[in-house]
């Protein structure tokens, strides 16, 4: 993992987001949009890294969290009419309830079976969006979410957006790279010796999943209010698996690396889809090409390449 | 990162660049050209372009030339909302035409009622579309659940059906068709009382369990939405125990469609009553031979499909009202738009100013055996228009 916030990956922080700052002043609709979903996408990514990457844990369920928290803000605005703060606490809180509750249960359990329980909580979730037609709209979708005033054009909610994803990655990042993140590496390395030394790893594992969880919720409502509604695909488990190759494609033993993938992913996608419909097909192949070759996605990619480099010097 | 970044950009940059044309017309085009969905957006995309080549060949509209974009929906609704937004915003169209299922028709409204572009709906049925989430810039070319419930009912009442079994499938166009059939039959068949009300996954293939409780009903109709694959799995295995000598099978699923009829041939049950938007072998209207021909023409097969018309339809209305409007803004081609009425291959359709739908009949009739041919034909036709009689 990254080590303490060297002056480099700062400086490289600021400039992101100085150019995220400056893409309003393109005058492109398009580029707003686009850039507002892959900022989305890469939260989301970068929480369920917290899971695998940190934790060592494979969770082919997230979407359920992403969901829960979309679904919970679009209620809260539009149904119940609530103002935009208390709505985003709130879905920002049920994240943080949900993923506890389903995190107790899941952290009884380790490998495969972590995995499989991990999609059984998320394919309920689903069951509950589909059926419960008179809250969530069934498998019609929440169509129409009311966005407040002061965030329903375009340009004041990329950076309502913006401001909301980088105190939430900075958050993420202070978590990772505390104690508690220090722990949760050598959970994850070796959970017998972690244990004897007095880290319990159960929780431990269980604060990952929940911080996990939460920011899943964050990226959620943002999600619900970009589209002004939710849909339960979001919470199917295709979703989950979009996700985990985002967080495998940009590499899970990086901090930032996730949030690489998620948008090289998502810019791919959508290029691929303007000139042809085989988008699973390229899917599947970048898939096989990060597990014969990139086991640590782009982001050990390019440390392997600035090692050659620097060899090579 | 800061590199993927500073490329991303760059790329997006050059792709936006060279968009806006103001000599052309553009129509954003959102059908499922890939997957599952492929079977009904291949063929609704040979009507779209039919009709665009069509327009094209005759001067284009206002005299530009019409250009679509296609983006395919995936049968996803965010997946559709995204792809209508990056039409808009991206290639600039000047207005939205297509969608398959309720929820990506929903979905698509929105963006346009966001960005204030018109979305002409060809082929969703859900109510919801043209009621309670109607606004300014949607229209609907396609039928609708209320108005198929209420044929079916016609239909109940003519059969004197008297006990009916209902099986629907569990989603909201199954939902809406139950609820548009309770209507159909409070109007039409008072008599007739439902003894059962079934609700099948959608994607099921085992419908074992559904057809002994509906033969134990005791029932003597069914009605039913059940489409595609899902009539053909349960035709197929409701026959062999004499399902459909039993009771009168009364769709709204439109299998009456030649894809189905062709597709099955022999195994199409008896005692089959259906709707259908349109049928290659039935001229309703004297223009239909010259559309079907064109048609045959351009998807290789003289039998052709019922989806193209549905396309076809919607590109038209949307000429129709920029020409009438004298432009291609949004609130123009929307008041054009209400009340407007073009003919069509199956006939003249109207779009009602108030609710923004178009009176879009079907035809409706039994499914029977004909001389020289393996598959079933509707014989009579009938054509049931778009009217709910209070």
């Amino acid at each position: 993992m990254t080590g303490p916030m060297t002056r480099p990956v700062l400086a490289a922080c600021a400039v992101v987001l100085v150019l995220l700052a400056l893409v309003p002043v393109l005058e492109s609709n398009y580029l707003i949009d686009l850039f507002n979903e892959i900022m989305i996408y890469a939260l989301f990514a970068l929480s369920l890294n917290v899971i695998i990457g940190y934790s060592g844990n494979v969770s082919f369920g997230h979407a359920a969290y992403f969901a829960i928290g979309g679904y919970t803000m679009a209620i809260l605005l539009t149904t119940y009419q609530w103002p935009l703060l208390p709505a985003f606490a709130a879905s920002v809180a049920f994240s943080f309830v949900a993923s506890g509750v389903v995190a107790y249960f899941c952290t009884r359990l380790t490998d495969i079976y972590f995995a499989m329980l991990t999609l059984a909580f998320s394919m309920l979730v689903w069951g509950v969006a589909f059926k419960w037609r008179s809250m969530t709209g069934g498998d019609d979708g929440f169509v129409g979410v009311d966005v407040p005033a002061f965030i329903a054009e375009r340009v004041p909610f990329y950076y309502f957006s913006l401001v909301v994803i980088a105190i939430a990655v900075a958050v993420l990042w202070v978590i990772c790279h505390s104690a508690f993140g220090r722990a949760l590496l050598a959970v994850r390395e070796n959970p017998v010796r972690a244990g004897f030394v007095g880290i319990n790893t159960r929780l431990m594992r269980w604060w990952a999943f929940v911080v996990a969880g939460t920011f899943a919720g964050i990226a959620g409502s943002l999600f619900a209010m970009v589209h002004r509604g939710m849909y339960t695909e979001s919470a199917f488990w295709p979703e989950s698996a979009t996700v985990l190759i985002m967080t495998l494609l940009g590499g899970m033993y990086s901090f930032f690396g996730p949030a690489i993938g998620a948008a090289s992913l998502f810019l791919l996608e959508r290029l691929t889809n303007e000139y042809t419909e085989y988008w699973p097909l390229v899917l599947g192949t970048i898939l096989l090409v990060i597990l014969m070759f990139l086991p640590e996605g782009l982001a050990g990619l390019a440390k392997a390449v600035r090692r050659q480099i620097l060899r090579v010097r | 990162m800061k590199r993927s970044l500073l490329v991303a950009t760059a790329a997006a940059a050059v792709l936006t660049a060279g968009a806006v044309q103001a000599d052309e017309i553009r129509i954003g085009v959102l059908y499922p050209i890939a997957g599952t969905g492929a079977v009904y957006g291949e063929p609704a995309m040979h009507g779209h372009n039919m009709a665009v080549d069509e327009l094209n060949a005759a001067g284009g509209i206002l005299g530009k030339k019409i250009v679509s974009f296609a983006r395919d929906t995936k049968l996803k609704p965010a997946a559709a909302s995204a792809a209508a937004k990056e039409l808009i915003t991206k290639d600039d169209v000047n207005v939205l035409v297509g969608g398959l299922s309720s929820a990506v028709g929903l979905a698509i409204s929105e963006v346009a009622r966001q960005e204030g572009v018109v979305y002409v709906a060809t082929i969703p049925k859900t109510i919801k579309l043209t009621t309670e989430k109607r606004h300014d810039h949607v229209f609907r070319t396609a039928s609708h659940t209320d108005f198929e419930g209420d044929a079916m009912g016609q239909i109940v009442a003519k059969l004197g059906l008297k006990k009916i079994c209902d099986i629907q499938l569990d989603y909201a166009y199954g939902h809406d068709l139950a609820a548009g059939i309770e209507k159909g039959l409070k109007r039409h068949a008072p008599d007739a009382e439902k003894v059962l009300d079934l609700r099948v996954k959608l994607g099921a293939t085992d419908y074992n369990a559904f057809i002994s409780q509906i033969m134990g009903a005791g029932c003597d109709g069914v009605t039913s939405g059940l489409w595609g694959s899902h009539f053909v799995n349960f035709a197929q295995q409701g026959s062999p125990f004499g399902l459909f000598n039993q009771i009168k099978y009364i769709s709204g699923g439109e299998i009456a469609s030649h894809e189905i009829a062709g597709k099955m041939k022999g195994d199409y049950p008896d005692n089959v009553w259906s709707n259908t938007y349109e049928l290659w072998y039935h001229h309703h209207d004297p223009s239909h031979v010259a559309f079907q021909e064109a048609l045959a023409e351009r998807s290789g097969t003289k039998e052709t499909a019922m989806w193209p018309v549905l396309a076809y339809i919607g590109v038209k209305f949307i000429a129709a009202a920029a020409e009438k409007a004298g432009s291609m803004d949004a609130d123009a081609l929307a008041a054009a738009l209400k009340g407007m009425s073009i003919s069509t291959p199956v006939g003249p359709r109207t779009i009602d100013p108030e609710t923004h739908q178009a009176d879009t009949g079907q035809f409706w009739g039994p499914m029977v055996k004909k001389e020289g041919v393996d598959y079933r034909v509707m014989d009579p036709v009938t054509f049931i228009p778009a009217v709910i009689a209070e």
